[in-house]
């Protein structure tokens, strides 16, 4: 992508130049030490744990995040509990997540009957149906598969859902984060179907979990046989169990709920199963009275996520540059650009992808703004993928999907930095 | 890409079939593009990654190790398959004979359901409802939308007005419920209580009401017509399936999405109707977020005692509090329990009992840290 150099880039042959320049500009700012200012306490103290030993290397076996990052944390609310916090969800703090990989223990969390802890000593995945050769696996046998790894996100379907009929969650945890990015090591599940010998007249595959409520989904063959992954590992570690431990299947790009955790059964038929998550949930309500059943793969979608309702700018000077950063993902394939629009959608300009840009995978955008203070602005992001499509505004998709579907809104989503530097959740629509 | 990989994962005895499934099933034989089989987009309306010189998309694949030869695993036996194989398909595969009659699935459903589901189906503590009604009434309800007025009546999807398949009522029911001790009902009590929900929910089988008097079995609910079976798309079912859901997903107008394929420019500058307006959070937006949102990077605080009355709000009122077991500081309801001594109460409210009571309530708390909450819930304080 090539964005157009705006005024905000400070080239590198310009720096110094620039440098000089500032010198004079900002003479008597906190940049100049002046004696005139007070000594900081944090430079001029011997900090305690400078003058003591530290702990020794074998504690936390396990390590664990400092003590002062305690407030960084997976949340949950009581409107998406069902009961005891067993078929509920905890979303993730997509505000502090940094780069594109979600840690293992932010990872957001979501089950039908909570969550399974699976012995991997009576683990069995069992394939079966109509294959010429059904098999059962031990955990050591599936692990002798040639391993693969790879980078995509996971987004709960009803990411987002609760906003359909106006704004809702002032907050960028809730309405945007239930979804998390990983790097999974697993098995093509094409690799151990080339043994099996899968018959022609096999459409549909039924993925069945261990836990109490058996989650199942049935999963069409070409996914299976495109990218379905079958894996044991996530982030360099053994999948959490609130990822499914031991086992759990990932398929690039669709919906969350489809990727069954403490992974029990693979049977393939012909007709599909009807699961009590494919037909009572997971099904998309249009103003026709239809329902989108089988609503796969999530659409292109971003947020900003600094500044966000979590991060505001009320700290910011009139002329700070300051980074606009987000989040783009497609599960039809990899982001291809981002927009950012600071006037609620009305005018756009690129933004750039930072890092890595991988297909069906969390990718970071960043855009470099200089803040006037007291200005209003409404930040407004929005994705493209390279299989062709671009967030709706929020007009266009609920044109079509009215407000009852609960499932993939992608639809261009808007902070309001107001005069303070406060952000707010606003929506943008007719 | 479908068609390679079908062609490697076939087994010689189908390879003569194969032709038949290329062109029938899986659009063509050439490879137009990434995002294209023959022309079509693909089934997730956007993307495959098809290895091309060894590449798919930005990772390199050892293609030599999706060619098989791996002898891994074992063929399991047959009583392993009809063990683990217990998934009930709308066409009845699966489906056990047995039977259940409406009396005895309320009965059941007094003493199992009705802590989370609520009486008659009503709903309650974060569960969900089974029934609102006459379920064919309620199928009338779908195309309720609170566009324009947010306050206007909402569809109701629960089973009876929702749900396309019978089969799968029975199915979740056997292999889910009840929530805390799933997998412990026969299949005369998922009959029983399958036939509880279909009352509640008003049906008529075979043109026969399903009153408290009705005994449901196999044949029976085989011939469940559910008001709402055609109200999903795509069409999922049979043979041509897979090429239905293809060509659904090809159109984005169909789920709301917008597509530049056709080579449109975006917009960047004067993209919106000047009516447009910013709508904004209403009384403050949903708050109770749990823990509260913060992003101090202070110590902790010191580990505090469990707030007993938190625990029991969360974990104990939505029975204890609503006439399901001893109430709450109830003591002519707890003296039962208590004259046989609190060990016995404790041992009951921490491992759970065959009444419903789930262990510690469902609650994480340490053996400890719960028996203050029986104290709490026994005594009031």
């Amino acid at each position: 992508m090539d964005n157009k150099k705006s005024n905000q880039e400070i080239g590198r042959r310009d720096f110094f130049k620039k440098a000089a320049m500032s010198v004079t500009a900002i003479a008597g700012t906190s940049l100049i030490s002046s004696n005139a200012r007070a000594d900081d306490p944090a430079i001029m103290h011997h900090v305690p744990w400078g003058q003591v030993w530290g702990d020794p290397v074998t504690k936390n076996r396990y390590g664990v995040p400092s003590k002062y990052e305690h407030n960084v944390l997976r949340r949950n609310t009581k409107l998406l509990a069902s009961g005891n916090f067993r078929a509920s969800i905890a979303v993730t703090p997509i505000q502090e997540s940094m780069g594109i990989i979600t840690p293992n223990g932010l990872f957001f969390s979501r089950s039908h009957g909570g969550v399974a802890h699976v012995d991997p000593a009576e683990y069995r995945l069992m394939i079966h149906g109509l294959v010429e050769k059904p098999i059962v696996l031990t955990l050591e046998q599936l692990k002798r598969y040639p391993s693969v790894t790879r980078t995509h996100f996971i987004e709960c379907p009803a990411n987002g859902g609760q906003e359909w009929r106006g704004p809702q969650f002032n907050s960028v945890q809730f309405a945007k984060g239930f979804m998390s990015c990983a790097e999974w090591t697993g098995v093509y599940l094409k690799t151990i179907l080339e043994d099996l010998g899968l018959k022609p007249e096999a459409q549909w595959m039924l993925a069945e979990g261990s836990d109490n409520s058996e989650m199942g989904r049935t999963i069409p063959i070409d996914k299976v046989l495109d990218d379905a992954m079958i894996v044991w590992g996530q982030n360099g570690e053994a999948l959490r169990p609130e990822q499914g431990y031991p086992v759990r299947i990932i398929l690039p790009g669709w919906e969350g709920n489809l990727m069954v955790k403490w992974l029990k059964r693979l049977e393939f038929a012909a007709e599909p199963w009807y699961c009590k998550e494919e037909t009572s949930k997971y099904t998309a309500l249009k103003p026709t009275g239809k329902a989108i059943q089988h609503f796969y793969a999530n659409e292109v979608n971003s947020t900003v996520t600094s500044p966000s309702p979590e991060i505001d700018w009320k700290d910011l000077k009139d002329g700070d540059l300051v980074e606009i950063e987000g989040l783009a993902w497609s599960g039809m394939g990899t982001i291809s650009g981002v927009d950012i629009s600071l006037d609620g959608g009305r005018n756009y300009t690129e933004a750039r992808l930072k890092g890595l840009v991988l297909p069906k995978s969390w990718t970071r955008w960043s855009y470099m703004h200089t803040y006037k203070k007291g200005d209003v602005l409404q930040l407004t992001s929005r994705a493209m993928d390279d299989a062709g499509y671009i967030q709706p505004t929020i007009d266009q998709e609920v044109g079509v999907m009215g407000v009852e579907s609960v499932y993939h809104r992608n639809a261009v989503e808007t902070w309001e930095v107001n005069a303070k530097g406060e952000v707010n959740h606003v929506q943008i629509r007719s | 890409m479908f068609k390679l990989d079908r062609k490697l994962i076939i087994t010689a005895s189908t390879a003569a079939t194969l032709a038949v499934i290329t062109a029938g099933c899986m659009g063509g034989s050439t490879t137009t593009g990434s995002t294209e089989v023959n022309g079509s987009p693909t089934i997730d309306g956007g993307m495959t990654y098809p290895v091309q010189n060894n590449m798919t998309g930005p990772y390199y694949v050892n293609t030599n190790t999706l060619k098989g030869g791996y002898s891994n695993g074992r063929v399991p036996t047959a009583n392993e398959l009809a063990a683990w194989d217990k998934d009930v398909m709308p066409d009845g595969t699966g489906l056990p004979e047995g039977s259940g009659s409406v009396e005895d699935g309320e009965e059941l459903y007094e003493s199992l359901c009705v802590s989370c589901h609520g009486d008659f189906g009503s709903g309650g503590g974060g569960y969900p409802s089974l029934s609102k009604g006459n379920a064919v009434d309620m199928q009338k309800t779908l195309t309720n939308n609170r566009w324009k007025d947010p306050e206007a009546d909402g569809p109701v999807r629960v089973f009876g007005s929702y749900w396309p398949q019978v089969s799968t009522l029975y199915w979740y029911i056997k292999d889910g419920m009840p929530h805390p001790k799933s997998k412990t009902l026969s299949d005369d009590d998922t009959y029983a209580l399958t036939a509880y929900i279909l009352n509640i929910n008003e049906f008529e089988i075979d043109g026969e009401e399903v009153d408290d008097e009705y005994v449901l079995d196999r044949e029976k609910l085989l011939k469940v017509k559910m008001p709402n079976v055609d109200g999903f798309e795509p069409n999922i079912d049979g043979p041509d399936a897979l090429k239905r859901v293809r060509a659904y997903y090809s159109t984005p107008a169909n789920f709301g999405a917008q597509n530049l394929n056709k080579g449109a420019e975006r917009c960047m500058t004067d993209c919106q109707k000047k009516s447009v307006t910013t709508r904004r959070i209403k009384n403050g937006g949903i708050k109770d977020f749990l823990p509260p949102m913060t992003d101090e990077r202070t110590l902790p605080k010191e580990e505090e005692a469990i707030d007993v009355k938190s625990v029991y709000a969360d974990n104990c009122a939505m029975c204890h509090g609503n006439g399901v077991g001893p109430g709450f500081a109830n003591t002519a309801d707890w003296s039962a329990y208590t004259a046989k001594g609190m060990d016995k109460v404790y041992a009951s409210a921490i491992h759970g009992t065959d009444g419903g009571m789930p262990p510690k309530g469902g609650s994480t708390l340490s053996d400890a840290d719960f028996k203050s909450v029986v104290d709490y819930l026994i005594n009031g304080k």
